[in-house]
């Protein structure tokens, strides 16, 4: 506004506070009008979409049916609402995985590895299942943590590693257990337990004759072959670990450095045992998304 | 110390301006310093301790309701005080009332962080306050607008001033908005805890009115009046246009109150319900503005003492964030752009865009206006103003940006499908995404948070000075009178 215009405004004539005065300018007009646009905007928005309560019901808008199938193959068609576009959204994804889940849903798993389009998508669905079910336990890449939860990413597995095994313990779950064995040997024993069981996943600094006392009560007394073998190797049935490989999902061996400090973490694992459940997910996902998530999980390692 | 600033206190109840003054800098430092640490805290959780009382949850309530409340409300009761007896040049009605508002007030915000420290909420945002403290604060505003409008009635003025249509409006509907939103049943007699009596999308739908009106009536109807008296008063120049201050005046407040719906789209709210308040928050652009242009037009003409005056700075600077804001606002309330907005963090830079740069830019300015007539000398350093002035903006601008980020980044990755219609991100990888911008927003916050503590040491430096200034004249008097 210029200078000129500015000096003709008069002001209200009243005055506050001293100098407290008011100019009188008139409303700008391009505010003017911008406020007739937004009415205009308003006016043709309560038209198109429903706006406004008519007794128990509303207006329902016009010209903005929306169309979409439910999930169990239902069409509906009704007014503009917010859960329709919705249901369009997830229709419109459903559509698009459908080809490929069906696919799935009959293929083997050599099948599903075969083919291109099966894997990927396998993938592309799983990443996103394992990171919203699996890794809040078994960490992001599947690592997991020693102690709580298996490391799926490593060649050890627990019950199993083929991707039928994977996909059973998915959908049932496991129970992990080893009983504790305190009280029922003496601190000598059970240091020669540890010992022994060090030698079997030839641990260096141990000492032998321990170790050779310890294998005598692993093989009879003790009992422990009854779950872990002769070998030690374990037994996928039961999920009874094999002590043979240097991979430790509840001793942490690796984190000690000193023999001594191997020695307790294996001997408080005899002393307190395991028990460790893993939930069953069964009726929380799909047979088929279990069917990718295994495959995914047996792709972190390699699997077996 | 008797006959300090008497002559003042005569006129006009000063006092009580001063000591809701002082509690507006005390509460900006901590509630920007709470601020501060749980933006911290998101970004390094570590930070929450494992100590209940001092993690994110509970501590957030207590940051919003120390820098609304706690900073902003006693800003709104000093200046409506000083502003209502300057422009009707009377004394405010019943000391003894306006001193109640003042202990019952800070009583209220003090109870209220301890509590929710405790673990005591409504569950109600800016609204979190258990119900005795309720009670408490319902009783302080009806007494805060009797005193009010008492002091209205005895002006010696014909008309009264814009600024204080503002303020009525905005003590009328608090007391409105924060009786009903606050209507439950207490569990026992002495339970602290209690039943809302609205159920299920109604009481989501009475929260979001109350919610939304705090910022509509409490955070922008009270501060335009705070705006109508100190940007004229500072430029020396009257308002612009007395008729948009009355055209725009009603709009606001009567479109503001249609609008809360629209935080609750895409909701088990009714679809009619929300699409009615998106119309109205669009409909609520052009009111808003009016305020704005009503501000910046008084200021233009004035525009060379940019170079020279920090409080026009930051009068101009909270005009613009406030103009920005309040267009950002309808763009959001829209449900097309409400679906990716919601639930990330470009709601919380919004908020932070007009309460840091609209709220308390004009705050910061109407104070460093007050504090020296209220004390009669000078600022103690006019330095300190102007860096406080690009501390306060350059954390504004690295706050908001990095939510820009965040927000639109989050909304982005939570509703991207790959080729095959799968979600392309996992939820836990959209909050390894916001990290970055989560830090840059501390250290924002931290930029505001120094300008804030600046502030506060110039006002007490003035104050010190003042009071020195105040008894070096009463010792010389009182030196004076024995010689004679």
């Amino acid at each position: 506004m210029s200078k000129e215009t500015k000096q003709t405004v008069q002001t209200t004539g009243h005055a506050w506070d001293g100098d407290l005065q008011e100019f009188n300018n008139p409303l700008p007009t391009w505010w003017l009008w911008g406020f007739y646009a937004t009415v205009v905007f308003a006016i043709i928005y309560w038209v198109l979409y429903p706006t406004f309560p008519i007794g128990r019901s509303y207006s329902k808008g016009l010209f903005n049916n929306v169309t979409y199938t439910t999930s169990d193959g239902r069409t509906v068609t009704t007014h503009w609402n917010t859960r329709a576009l919705l249901m369009q959204d997830l229709e419109h994804a459903r559509e698009m995985q459908k080809p490929y889940l069906d696919k799935i849903k009959k293929a083997s798993f050599a099948e599903i590895a075969k083919d291109q389009d099966m894997r990927a998508f396998a993938y592309s669905k799983a990443k996103v299942l394992f990171a919203d079910n699996c890794a809040a336990c078994h960490q992001a890449g599947g690592a997991g943590v020693i102690g709580l939860y298996p490391n799926l990413a490593d060649d050890s597995w627990l019950w199993g590693g083929s991707h039928e095994q994977i996909e059973t313990t998915i959908r049932e779950g496991r129970h992990g257990n080893m009983p504790s064995f305190k009280g029922r040997f003496s601190d000598a024993q059970v240091a020669d337990l540890a010992s022994y069981v060090l030698s079997l996943s030839k641990q260096q600094g141990v000492n032998p004759a321990s170790a050779l006392r310890g294998k005598t009560l692993f093989e009879g007394q003790a009992g422990c072959f009854a779950c872990h073998t002769k070998a030690g190797t374990g037994n996928i049935a039961l999920g009874s670990a094999n002590l043979t490989d240097q991979i430790w999902t509840i001793a942490n061996v690796p984190a000690q450095h000193t023999i001594e400090g191997k020695q307790a973490a294996i001997e408080h694992v005899i002393l307190h045992g395991v028990s460790r459940r893993m939930p069953t997910w069964k009726g929380r996902l799909s047979d088929t998304e279990i069917k990718m998530l295994a495959f995914y999980i047996h792709g972190l390692s390699g699997g077996e | 110390m008797a006959n300090t600033f008497a002559q003042a206190t005569e006129q006009y109840n000063y006092d009580i301006v001063r000591k809701f003054t002082v509690m507006t800098v005390i509460w900006g430092v901590i509630g920007m310093g709470v601020g501060v640490y749980i933006a911290s805290e998101l970004a390094w959780p570590f930070l929450n301790f494992d100590i209940p009382q001092i993690t994110f949850g509970r501590l957030r309530p207590v940051h919003t309701t120390l820098v609304i409340f706690g900073f902003g409300g006693s800003a709104l009761f000093a200046t409506s005080y000083y502003i209502v007896q300057r422009t009707c040049q009377t004394r405010l009605f019943n000391d003894t009332m306006a001193n109640f508002t003042f202990w019952g007030w800070q009583v209220a915000i003090a109870l209220s962080a301890i509590s929710y420290m405790a673990g005591y909420t409504q569950a109600r945002e800016y609204a979190e306050m258990v119900w005795p403290i309720d009670i408490l604060i319902a009783v302080v505003w009806v007494t805060y607008l009797m005193v009010f409008v008492m002091t209205l009635l005895r002006r010696s003025q014909p008309h009264i001033y814009v600024a204080n249509w503002f303020f009525v409006a905005f003590i009328l509907a608090t007391a409105l908005l924060h009786i009903f939103n606050n209507m439950a049943v207490p569990v026992s007699l002495f339970s602290l805890e209690s039943y809302s009596l609205h159920a299920g999308v109604q009481d989501a739908m009475t929260q979001w009115w109350y919610g939304h009106n705090a910022v509509g009536f409490f955070l922008t109807a009270a501060f335009l009046g705070m705006m109508y008296y100190f940007v004229p008063k500072q430029a020396g120049r009257p308002v612009y246009s007395y008729r948009l201050s009355i055209i725009h005046f009603w709009a606001l407040i009567f479109l503001y109150m249609w609008v809360g719906a629209h935080h609750l789209h895409w909701t088990a709210l009714p679809d009619w319900t929300s699409s009615l308040a998106a119309t109205f928050s669009i409909l609520l652009l052009l009111p808003s503005w009016g305020g704005m242009i009503n501000g910046i037009m008084t200021l233009s003409g004035a525009w060379e003492r940019l170079r020279t005056d920090p409080v026009i700075r930051f009068m101009i600077v909270s005009l613009s964030f406030y103009g920005m804001a309040t267009f950002e606002g309808p763009l959001m309330s829209l449900k097309s752009i409400n679906a990716l907005s919601h639930y990330t963090d470009w709601t919380i830079g919004h908020v932070h865009s007009g309460t840091l740069g609209w709220v308390s830019m004009i705050t910061f300015g109407s104070l460093y206006h007050m504090v020296p007539r209220l004390y009669e000398t000078k600022m103690y350093s006019q330095r300190l103003m102007f860096t406080h002035f690009w501390l306060a903006t350059i954390g504004i601008v690295l706050y908001i940006t990095s939510m820009w980020v965040a927000g639109i980044g989050q909304g982005l990755m939570l509703r991207a499908f790959d080729e095959y219609g799968n979600l392309a991100y996992t939820f836990v990888e959209t909050v390894s995404f916001l990290h970055t911008p989560y830090v840059w927003r501390a250290i924002g916050g931290g930029f505001f948070l120094s300008g804030m503590a600046l502030m506060a040491y110039n006002v007490f430096m003035t104050i010190y000075q003042a009071k020195r200034g105040q008894s070096v004249m009463d010792a010389k008097i009182a030196a004076k009178m024995a010689q004679a």
